[in-house]
């Protein structure tokens, strides 16, 4: 049984239809890539799948249960955790304290929330941060506690929306290491939107491909790259031409 | 357990504040038993009044980042019904106190739900609304004694009287809502520390974040309203007893809903010591105003002027109010 079904997914925003009769499966364990240009519905489509969106129609299944018409936390609370792509702390909390806000999804006590945070930093490396207020720190850590504030919900699949955006290379290496030791270690299903190629091309079992509302190609990220579609919408041929080498 | 522990917990605090706030408090527990004047005993009494409203007001006002300037219609409340409760019935006021917390949370609820639906700015003018809408009912509804109020008469009690809070000697007040005060400040230290609290928090940061985090956000924010009720009611309830004269005008006015607000709001929203900074502010400084200026013609609403110079600079400058500037004063010290 597959973890996540999209049924014909549909979400118009006034005349625009921003996600348009968009299916697909995630199966337990996987990583899925969501990419296409600006503007293709990849961060709606998250919205919808999360619950921060209302549908306009279609249906959307997740662990065997439809949720389509579920709130955001109900949604949240069984198990889909994500990350935003805009995401602006305000600065009260600190590092330890916003992700201790996750861990009390399941739990009311303060110690236990706390020694759930701490684990999960450590494990994503972030030990060192704890005492800092979110809003000190760089872009790319500040990323990074998003995602350690997600999986200390404790989910069984995470969106992640462009958590590499604007990092430079060793910083993408870092949060690509993050990604992976969620995946493979901790066994949760990921799902990401990511416009860093060499992230997205090196890690996702499986690509989809937004344009324009529609889902124009899915497939292994070889496949992907040589589809003229997508290449025609979104990769364009220069980038064919300079990473052919290791697509094949 | 662990919430018990929780609350008597300041140590995330600087040594320093902890002794400033140490020796406060024990100032405030010996000032009765030096020579005072009955101004100042009762400005004092006032400054635990208002730190109280002020602490529940920050509850869902800072904590919860929802600007709440509708705290007067609970204050209201809890004074209405302790009076009610004494003046025909005889019942105390450790019974009646309750009964107007449970009265106040369930109108809390009512006004709660739908009001919760809005956002920032909408949400305080409704709370306004709701507030003046609840005033004038009180002013017509003859069971409360419509506007000319209701007046506990002490001369049918023997004083002490510390069942219905009846007493000639402001010192007794004094003591009782300073044990009130006390146990608000524990109550808040662990509310902060709650999961709750740190819902709210994020609920103030983000509120699609919150939601993604399984936050039910407008569930919280009523549960986190009806606190601050219960808080501001209670107070309520004891103001009855103190003043002895109640009438929806004093208890009920716009005015006290934004004193309340601005309380908070100068010391700090969102700080656990802020509100009681900013009651040890604004409260001398309203009383003595009103001593000096208010006699003098023509100078009557000059306490109004200035609260609102001081929302207008709090908002321009720090809106985390003087601990704001505080905190930000210290971090920029090297440690």
């Amino acid at each position: 049984m597959p973890l996540l079904e999209v049924h014909n997914l549909v979400k118009n925003f006034g005349g625009l239809k921003a996600n348009d009769d968009i299916s697909f499966t995630v199966e337990k364990g996987e990583l899925i890539g969501l990419i296409g240009p600006n503007g293709a519905g990849k961060t709606t489509l998250f919205n919808c799948i999360s619950g921060l969106h209302p549908v306009s129609s279609g249906r959307i299944v997740f662990d065997g249960e439809d949720i389509t018409s579920l709130k955001a936390f109900d949604i949240a609370r069984r198990g889909m955790a994500r990350t935003f792509q805009v995401y602006v702390a305000s600065g009260d909390l600190t590092v330890i304290e916003n992700v201790m806000v996750g861990a009390f999804m399941h739990t009311r006590l303060r110690t236990a929330a706390r020694s759930r945070a701490e684990e999960i930093l450590s494990n994503l490396n972030l030990a060192e941060l704890t005492g800092y207020r979110v809003s000190e720190l760089p872009v790319a850590a500040q990323k990074r506690v998003t995602m350690a504030t997600a999986l200390a919900t404790g989910p069984k699949m995470l969106l992640l929306d462009e958590v590499a955006a604007g990092l430079n290379p060793s910083e993408v290496d870092e949060i690509m290491s993050g990604i992976r030791h969620v995946h493979n270690d901790m066994g949760i299903t990921v799902m990401l939107i990511e416009h860093v190629m060499e992230l997205v091309m090196k890690i996702s079992d499986r690509v989809i491909v937004l344009d324009y509302g529609q889902k124009i190609a899915e497939g292994q990220p070889r496949q992907i790259a040589g589809d003229p579609r997508v290449i025609q919408a979104y990769l364009g041929e220069r980038y064919v031409r300079e990473h052919s080498q290791e697509l094949t | 357990m662990e919430a018990l522990k929780s609350a008597f917990d300041f140590s995330d605090f600087p040594r320093s504040d902890l002794f400033v706030a140490g020796a406060l408090v024990v100032l405030l527990l010996v000032f009765p038993l030096f020579p005072h004047s009955a101004f100042a005993m009762a400005t004092v009494i006032q400054f635990f009044i208002f730190s109280l409203y002020g602490m529940g007001w920050n509850t869902i006002g800072g904590y919860g980042g929802q600007v709440d300037l509708g705290k007067a219609q609970y204050v209201g409340i809890g004074a209405y019904t302790t009076a009610v409760m004494l003046i025909r019935w005889d019942i105390p006021f450790w019974v009646s106190m309750p009964v107007g917390v449970c009265l106040a949370v369930a109108w809390s609820f009512v006004i709660g739900f739908p009001l919760f639906r809005l956002k920032g700015h909408y949400f305080a003018i409704a709370t306004i609304a709701t507030s003046l809408v609840l005033k004038d009912l009180f002013e017509v509804w003859d069971f409360v004694g419509a506007a000319r109020g209701l007046e506990i008469s002490p001369i049918k009690y023997t004083p002490p009287d510390f069942l219905r809070l009846i007493f000639r000697e402001d010192i007794y007040y004094y003591y009782v809502i300073f044990a009130f005060f006390l146990i608000g400040i524990f109550y808040i230290n662990w509310f902060r520390k709650s999961r709750l609290g740190f819902q709210l928090r994020a609920i103030k940061d983000n509120e699609s974040v919150a939601q993604s985090l399984g936050i039910n956000v407008h569930l919280a924010k009523v549960k986190t309203y009806a606190i601050a009720t219960a808080f501001v009611s209670v107070v309520g309830s004891f103001h009855a007893c103190y003043i002895k004269n109640i009438e929806p005008e004093d208890t009920m006015s716009l005015n006290i809903s934004i004193l309340i607000a601005l309380m908070a709001m100068l010391g700090g929203a969102g700080s656990l010591w802020g509100p009681i900074i900013g009651a040890g502010i604004l409260i001398p400084l309203k009383s003595y105003l009103k001593e000096w200026l208010g006699a003098t013609a023509g100078l009557v609403g000059i306490d109004l002027i200035l609260y609102a110079l001081i929302i207008m600079i709090i908002s321009a400058t720090e809106p985390r109010g003087i601990w704001g500037i505080v905190e930000r004063l210290r971090r920029r010290k090297p440690n």
